[in-house]
């Protein structure tokens, strides 16, 4: 064998197992898939415990200054007064000053007769901490500090009101962070980390949904169980769904909106049960909709596709397509102007 | 005083010394002389015309895969769509080695690699140097053989691993989600060269003009017998191959439709047992041929 011959048979073998190796660190050791992305999510991750069965993000602040949301403005939602008077009261600017949620629901169901809330929303932003606490004073809420953290927690009034005890508390965990949820789960939080304790940054599972989600507005990503038992939903039809494992949903803001459903199942054959009953109610879909202008020009950018275990339906609403949904208003200056009365006819006079 | 005459016969100089008897030298054994024919024929088949032909078509499925790589860093890819489905780079890199790859790629390159093995040697007259040597031709052929698969596995599956890692990310692909697909597609590659290249091995061993009957079969045969009802597809290798593909496979249209609907696949272990099966003996027979055959070179 040559020399060439055999340094090209070398760099060979060195080019596969690099590649090799590549793809075996990133199944292995979660590498991100553009091997040059930061890690994926936002740092308050590190706050969920691993075993959350819903988590959920969303850029507050990209979504309200985006043309989608003035358009949306006009079917209602906060006005611009209430903002202001919520601005003057808490010294929260919603359009402003939030710069993205995340939230999660726990794993155990919440339990409707105790209230007891197993969830807990996280809010990134600039809060002004001494006026929200002057505000929530003046509504009753008590102010209380723990382990060097102060909560807020609702007045014994709106318990009594509300009909059960409320154990809804707020804590400013950082500057800039708030965490809203349940009395335990933000104590537990404010605790911080046990030994040995994970967090949602361990769930490869998990993480490996929410690093699909980079370069969107807005995301969930869970397991379908907690979902659908949450639903409700009528045990014929839990019979009937393919068994579905985890599922994520995400909308990129950008002008219009566009919507990724995404939902994992147990084997190949599922996912491709699951697709046909979704090409199904999208084709229901599209009867029903019938000769509508509006929702004719949504179905092009209807997409939908079976990989592996995977079911994916992508739509997108564009802003014209909001406009073309939007009830136009009269303008007066093309009001029709009514007809001239006629004039009376002359009678004829009578010939003498 | 009397002195006698020696004897002129007895005072003949006596005869050298008997040499050690030369040891007849033993014909190497099977793999050493197979082995041998395989170094020899390795650089020759490498650095070859024919690798040239190799290169580009390897190159191919490589480059697009770079340039669709590039459009998506630069924003211009967009939504990638298969059949009207929008797709990831997952499906498409699946789509890339079954179409590109398994229905063309390995077919081809056994019938242009596989067929030449004896008959560039009897287009070159060289084939008689060959055969002089004191070793079995059927050591020539596994040794030609050898050579064969290794040039082309280690031509093609860096290409694979390339491609691999320029198409996967696409489309919110992961590296991870399609790791355990490419290890089972090297396998695949490797194995249908090694089934190919027996093939046209004997194909090359027992025609005259190899490389015509091979490229009926691949182009020819293979296609209709797939597309085709009944058990004619048994009597190929890509009926075999394509049953141990892990990717879903992308409808071509109604009759790739209707296709599967008749289509019966055999089980993996069946498949590989087939395959392997399916070399062997088309080795076996080519070196039956050429052991047998009588290489009438022309003037």
């Amino acid at each position: 064998m040559s020399g060439k011959t055999r340094y090209f048979l070398i760099g060979c073998v060195l080019v596969t197992v690099v590649g090799l190796s590549i793809g075996l660190v990133a199944y292995y050791g979660g590498v991100p898939r553009a091997l040059f992305a930061s890690s994926s999510g936002p740092a308050e991750l590190k706050y969920i415990p691993e075993d959350a069965a819903v988590v959920a993000y969303a850029n507050v602040k990209q979504v309200m200054t985006s043309d989608l949301r003035q358009r949306l403005r006009q079917f209602g939602g906060p006005t611009d007064e209430g903002r202001n008077e919520f601005k003057t009261e808490t010294g929260i600017d919603i359009e402003n000053d939030i710069e993205y949620v995340v939230a999660f629901l726990g794993s155990r169901q919440a339990d409707a007769a105790t209230n007891n809330t197993n969830g807990l929303v996280l809010a990134r932003g600039q809060f002004d901490q001494a006026r929200l606490e002057a505000f929530a004073k003046e509504k009753g809420a008590t102010v209380e500090e723990y382990k060097g953290k102060h909560l807020i927690r609702p007045s014994v009034n709106d318990v009594a009101h509300s009909g059960h005890e409320r154990d809804l508390a707020v804590a400013f965990l950082d500057t800039g962070l708030i965490a809203i949820g349940g009395d335990v789960v933000v104590k537990h939080l404010i605790d911080g980390p046990s030994a040995g304790s994970k967090s949602a940054l361990d769930n490869t599972e998990m993480m490996k949904l929410i690093a699909d989600q980079h370069d969107t507005s807005m995301w969930a990503v869970g397991r379908f169980a907690a979902v659908s038992s949450q639903a409700k939903l009528p045990q014929e039809v839990t019979d009937r769904i393919p068994p579905i494992t985890w599922f994520s949903a995400s909308g990129h803001v950008n002008g219009g909106v566009r919507v990724m459903v995404k939902a994992e199942t147990e084997t190949d054959a599922a996912a491709a049960n699951l697709g046909d009953i979704v090409k199904g109610f999208v084709a229901l879909a599209k009867l029903q909709a019938g000769n509508r202008p509006e929702a004719q020009a949504l179905w092009p950018s209807v997409e939908m596709g079976v990989t592996g275990k995977t079911v994916s339906l992508s739509f997108g609403v564009t802003t014209q397509l909001i406009d073309a949904m939007t009830p136009k208003k009269h303008d007066p200056g093309t009001l029709r102007k009514p007809a001239p009365p006629k004039a009376p006819e002359t009678p004829e006079k009578p010939s003498k | 005083m009397s002195t006698t005459t020696p004897d002129p016969i007895e005072t003949l100089p006596t005869a050298a010394p008997a040499m050690p008897a030369r040891p007849i030298r033993q014909a190497p054994p099977f793999a050493t002389a197979a082995l041998r024919v395989f170094d020899l024929s390795l650089s020759q088949m490498l650095w070859s015309r024919r690798t040239i032909f190799l290169g580009l078509v390897v190159g191919s499925p490589v480059a697009l895969g770079l340039m669709l790589r590039i459009l998506d860093a630069f924003g211009f890819a967009g939504n990638i769509r298969m059949g009207g489905d929008s797709v990831n780079g997952s499906s498409v890199f699946g789509a890339m080695i079954w179409l590109l790859y398994l229905r063309f790629l390995v077919p081809v390159l056994g019938v242009f690699y596989g067929t030449s093995l004896i008959a560039d040697e009897v287009d070159d007259k060289t084939i008689t140097y060959l055969f002089v040597r004191p070793i079995s031709r059927t050591a020539v052929l596994v040794g030609k053989f050898l050579a064969y698969v290794v040039t082309t596995i280690f031509v093609v599956l860096p290409s694979v691993v390339v491609l691999y890692l320029c198409v996967q990310p696409l489309g919110h692909g992961s590296l991870a989600e399609g790791f355990l697909s490419l290890l089972t597609d090297l396998g695949l590659l490797a194995l249908g060269l090694v089934a190919y290249g027996a093939l046209f091995a004997m194909v090359g061993a027992a025609f005259k003009r190899p490389l015509v009957a091979g490229l009926l079969f691949v182009l020819g045969w293979e296609q209709l017998a797939m597309a085709l009802p009944g058990y004619l597809r048994k009597l190929t290798i890509a009926h075999y191959l394509q049953a141990l593909v892990p990717h879903v496979m992308p409808a071509e249209g109604l009759g790739s439709a209707l296709q599967s609907l008749f289509r019966d696949v055999p089980t993996p272990t069946t498949s590989l047992v087939i395959l392997f099966a399916m070399t062997v003996i088309f080795l076996a027979l080519a070196g039956w041929l050429v052991e047998r055959r009588e290489y009438v070179l022309e003037q």
